[in-house]
């Protein structure tokens, strides 16, 4: 059996994102998650460098990995032609693909992308489907969001969309066959498989944190990852 | 800023743009957040540029949300996107035009990783004909719709209708351009004016009659993130990367900002009104807000469609003050109508921002 | 009498043609600019002493003219052909000469600062590069008139080490310079808060380690160990900097009034043009290769053309001229098989 280590390095963006890292910082400088979160791209550049398998399952375990935003401006700039961000990704693939994601509350909340972003992929071949997504979950998005959301469809409509309809056009109804390929394409490629580690691994979790867990958006377990913070994740 | 030192790096950094015969593929946020924009780019691309553009209403998303939400894997998003080549080349086109930055930025690294490594892309072939029995060609030419619209700005110029010229002052409309993070962070080459000093919208600003401000949070991505704002516990990620753009470009007293990615407006926009709400604070003049617009509807603007038709009723923060110094008019008893002419309501007002 | 032709009018080709010459040999040194000296006159002082650099050159002109090597200024060569073992070349101005040996001591150019894009060389106006700060240390600041700044930085490794400008080498020379420079800055503006801006200190000659020490414990000068990211202007014309203090794990931003990029060694223009030329090869950073490295490094692949000083990579004058007093044995011993 592969060690984790062999299993990371495997990943084609390890190939392509992690040369050498000689600690310069230039990457951490212009980190939006740097600047924010107890968190600096550098230092995860050279803990994967040094493949201890120890330090590497403790990675896959914690917050740490999550708090990029794959914004890239890391590879813009490295002297070296590292890439933070695409070891991030990979990081979070075999996170997820061990199950290693739910032990930190950060990782446990790839639940709620799967539903949520997974679900409308699935149903609907669009990673957003907003109607009905208001400003109880996102009060940011403010009073217009509200009065689109009211007259969601004709307002599609006022702006020239064929919302739900045939042929091209805006928001229009993807065909049941090419979503029949996305999800063949999700069988074959591995999509499928993850989906349901996932699901599987965030079960068993909230049965562990005595956390009621159901299918939907709708159950215990579900609010506690969307919405918990230990507040303990901010550079001082 | 030294004029000469940009232009020798833009010099650098020009790219293939095909001239015509584009195949067309959405963008989940623009098309849930800004329908008006790509309603406005396809209605400009025919109307006044005789462009051939075409969608294939079998091309779905890209997926790179979910990429880049990691719950896609990687072989998954490569797979998706060879499909949407796949039907690329059975419409008879080879030149992609991604509405979307994120989609744009996966389709070069994608391009990019074949290139480099092509037993993966042997790999995918085998996967999506596996899949849905189909085959496909790359891409000859791959260019965002932003670098179409700057390929054109000066036809465009030459068919306004308006200036971006503040019709009270003389002067040029100052402008903010914010470029998507997978625009040309990943690979510079590939974008118009490179990763440092992109031109792709301050082209299309200064051949509008606009002039660009540059300010020290520039390049900081506005804070999609991604995972950090979809998910609720983390968009206090979203809020401070905004926050750190708007605190910066404050002292330049920016009279609008452009963006060219789909998601970027849609925070620049409706966190201005979060942060008014969370801090009491409001940028720009007046307590409005500093109104944030996309690359589509700034043309469409020019070019004296209705601002109602291009989809200004759905930001936030209020776009009329730009609107006025502009001197294109508009009809505030028709902003909240819908296709027929009737009645759905007001938003509310906003506690803090202030709102036509 | 046998005759060499040296191209490039540097140190490196001084010294050679010196050293030649008193071999007994015919010597014509060919220099492209109207005076001999090279790089190394631009640079006020050198390290690690801060002696004037007018001393060296004055030292190495008083034996060349004590010497029989025929000088030609505003010389450039753009014909070279060899028949049997005699090389015949033709200058820009259309004189012939021939030698039985040539040596290449086309030297380097500073690193084009603009191409670092996000440091904002050629944008911003107070960006500069080491070559010009030492302009100002010719002028005693007069270009800058009244203007005094309190902070300034000095940024390591531009051009070097540097995957994505093209070079991957280091410079050499640039670390102990920045020390240098650093310390004369602080001397002209005392009060001003001088930061350098490093990834490592190659403090490995004679005297850079006490150099370092005393740019410390005398003039105060913060070394951070952080590599520039980004360059931005503020609303006030200064200059905010992004960095990572990488040995207490922060990032931060400082405003300062001037910084002076530490450019590196590229092959020069010169060097460039006479490699295609004489059909030379370079090595992996774009330098000219020597035929074996450590055991002949004046030979090129060439026979019959020696290549010396920092057209075969980054030297300091003290590896450039015991460069070139070796060059001259190799020749002497080629010219006598």
């Amino acid at each position: 059996m592969k060690s984790l280590v062999e299993n990371l390095f495997d990943d084609i963006r390890i190939k392509e994102g992690l040369k050498a890292c000689i600690n310069c910082g230039t990457c951490t400088a212009i980190c939006p998650a740097a600047s924010f979160y107890d968190y600096d791209p550098r230092e995860l550049t050279v803990l994967v460098q040094n493949k201890n398998e120890q330090q590497l399952k403790n990675l896959l375990s914690s917050d740490y990995i999550w708090y990029c935003g794959e914004c890239m401006s890391c590879k813009t700039r490295c002297p070296k032609d590292n890439v933070p961000g695409l070891i991030i990704e990979a990081l979070r693939s075999l996170s997820q693909d061990t199950g290693l994601f739910i032990e930190s509350e950060k990782g446990r909340q790839q639940l709620y992308i799967k539903r949520v972003i997974g679900g409308w992929i699935l149903k609907y071949g669009y990673c957003l489907y907003l109607e009905g997504v208001g400003t109880n979950t996102h009060p940011e998005q403010g009073p217009v969001w509200d009065w689109r959301q009211k007259n969601w469809s004709e307002t599609l409509k006022r702006l020239g969309a064929n919302y739900k309809g045939d042929g091209p056009g805006i928001l229009r109804k993807i065909p049941e066959e090419a979503l029949e390929e996305i999800r063949k394409i999700f069988d074959e490629t591995g999509a499928t498989a993850r989906f349901n580690k996932i699901e599987e691994y965030s079960k068993k979790k909230a049965a562990e944190m005595n956390l009621e867990f159901g299918d939907g958006l709708d159950n215990e377990y579900f609010h506690h990852i969307s919405t918990h913070n230990s507040n303990k994740h901010n550079r001082e | 800023m030294k004029l000469e030192g940009l232009k020798k790096i833009w010099k650098e950094y020009q790219k293939e743009i095909a001239d015509n015969n584009y195949f067309y593929v959405r963008s989940c946020v623009r098309q849930n957040f800004f329908p008006g924009s790509e309603t406005t780019f396809l209605r400009i691309m025919k109307e006044e540029l005789g462009k051939n553009i075409y969608e294939n209403p079998c091309h779905t998303t890209c997926t790179a949300i979910g990429y880049h939400g990691d719950i896609i894997p990687l072989d998954t998003v490569m797979t998706v996107v060879a499909r949407q080549f796949a039907l690329m080349t059975e419409s008879g086109y080879e030149n992609l035009v991604p509405s979307c930055i994120t989609s744009f930025g996966l389709y070069t690294e994608v391009l990019d990783t074949w290139h480099h490594f092509p037993e993966i892309e042997e790999k995918i072939r085998k996967y999506l004909k596996k899949a849905t029995g189909r085959e496909f060609e790359k891409p000859k030419n791959l260019a965002h719709a932003s670098d179409i619209i700057y390929k054109f700005c000066k036809e465009i110029a030459a068919k306004a209708k308006y200036k971006l010229i503040n019709t009270n002052t003389g002067e040029p409309i100052k402008v903010v351009d914010h470029i998507g993070c997978h625009y040309s962070k990943m690979f510079p080459s590939k974008g118009i004016g490179g990763a440092e000093y992109p031109y792709v919208l301050q082209g299309m600003i200064e051949a509008w009659g606009g002039e660009i401000i540059d300010y020290p949070e520039r390049r900081h991505c506005c804070g999609f993130g991604f995972r950090q704002f979809i998910v609720q516990a983390n968009r206090g990620y979203s809020v401070s990367c905004s926050k750190k753009k708007f605190d910066s470009m404050e002292q330049y007293k920016p009279d609008m900002i452009i963006t060219n990615c789909p998601g970027c407006p849609m925070f620049l926009d409706k966190l201005q009104y979060a942060i008014s709400e969370m801090e009491g604070k409001v940028y720009g003049e007046n307590g409005h807000g500093i109104p944030v617009f996309t690359y589509e509807e700034v043309a469409g603007l020019v070019l004296g469609y209705d601002p109602w038709d291009i989809g200004l009723q759905v930001h936030q923060v209020a776009c009329e003050p730009l609107l006025d110094k502009i001197g294109i008019p508009y009809d505030l008893s028709k902003k909240y109508l819908d296709v027929n002419g009737g009645c759905l309501g007001k938003p509310e007002k906003a506690n803090v921002l202030k709102t036509y | 009498m046998k005759k060499i032709i040296i191209i490039g009018g540097g140190i490196a080709g001084m010294q050679a043609a010196v050293k030649l010459s008193s071999l007994g040999y015919i010597v014509d040194l060919i220099e492209k600019e109207d005076d001999l000296g090279g790089q190394v006159k631009k640079w006020k002082k050198i390290f690690p002493y801060l002696d004037e650099s007018s001393k060296i050159i004055e030292h190495i002109t008083t034996n060349l003219k004590k010497s029989n090597v025929n000088i030609h200024t505003n010389s450039s060569i753009s014909f070279v052909e060899k028949k049997s073992n005699t090389f015949r070349l033709i200058s820009n101005k259309n004189k012939h000469y021939e030698a039985d040996a040539i040596v290449v001591a086309t030297g380097f150019d500073v690193f084009d600062a603009h191409k670092k894009e996000e440091y904002g060389y050629g944008i911003f106006p107070n960006v500069i590069t080491n070559e010009d700060l030492e302009k100002l240390f010719h002028s005693n600041f007069a270009e800058w008139e009244e203007k005094k700044p309190e902070k300034i930085g000095f940024i390591h490794c531009v051009g070097s080490r540097d995957a994505k400008a093209g070079n991957i080498y280091c410079s050499k020379v640039c670390c102990v310079t920045a020390v240098k420079q650093a310390i004369e800055l602080k001397q002209h503006f005392p009060n001003a808060d001088v930061y350098c801006f490093y990834m490592d200190l190659r403090m490995y000659g004679k005297h850079f380690e006490e150099l370092y020490k005393e740019a410390q414990e005398r003039y105060n000068i913060n070394f951070v160990r952080a590599r520039l990211s980004e360059v931005n202007e503020t609303i006030a014309q200064k200059l905010l900097i992004k960095v990572e203090d990488t040995l207490t794990s922060k990032p931060m931003k400082l405003t300062l009034d001037c910084i002076v990029l530490m450019a590196g060694m590229v092959p020069s223009k010169g060097t460039q043009a006479i490699e295609k030329l004489l059909k030379l090869n370079i090595d992996e950073n774009k330098f000219l290769a020597v035929k074996q490295p450590v055991l002949s490094e004046n030979e090129s692949n060439q026979e019959g053309v020696f290549i010396v000083g920092t057209a075969t990579g980054p030297k300091t004058i003290t590896d450039t001229l015991n460069d070139a007093s070796a060059c001259a044995l190799a020749i002497h011993e080629y010219l006598n098989k």
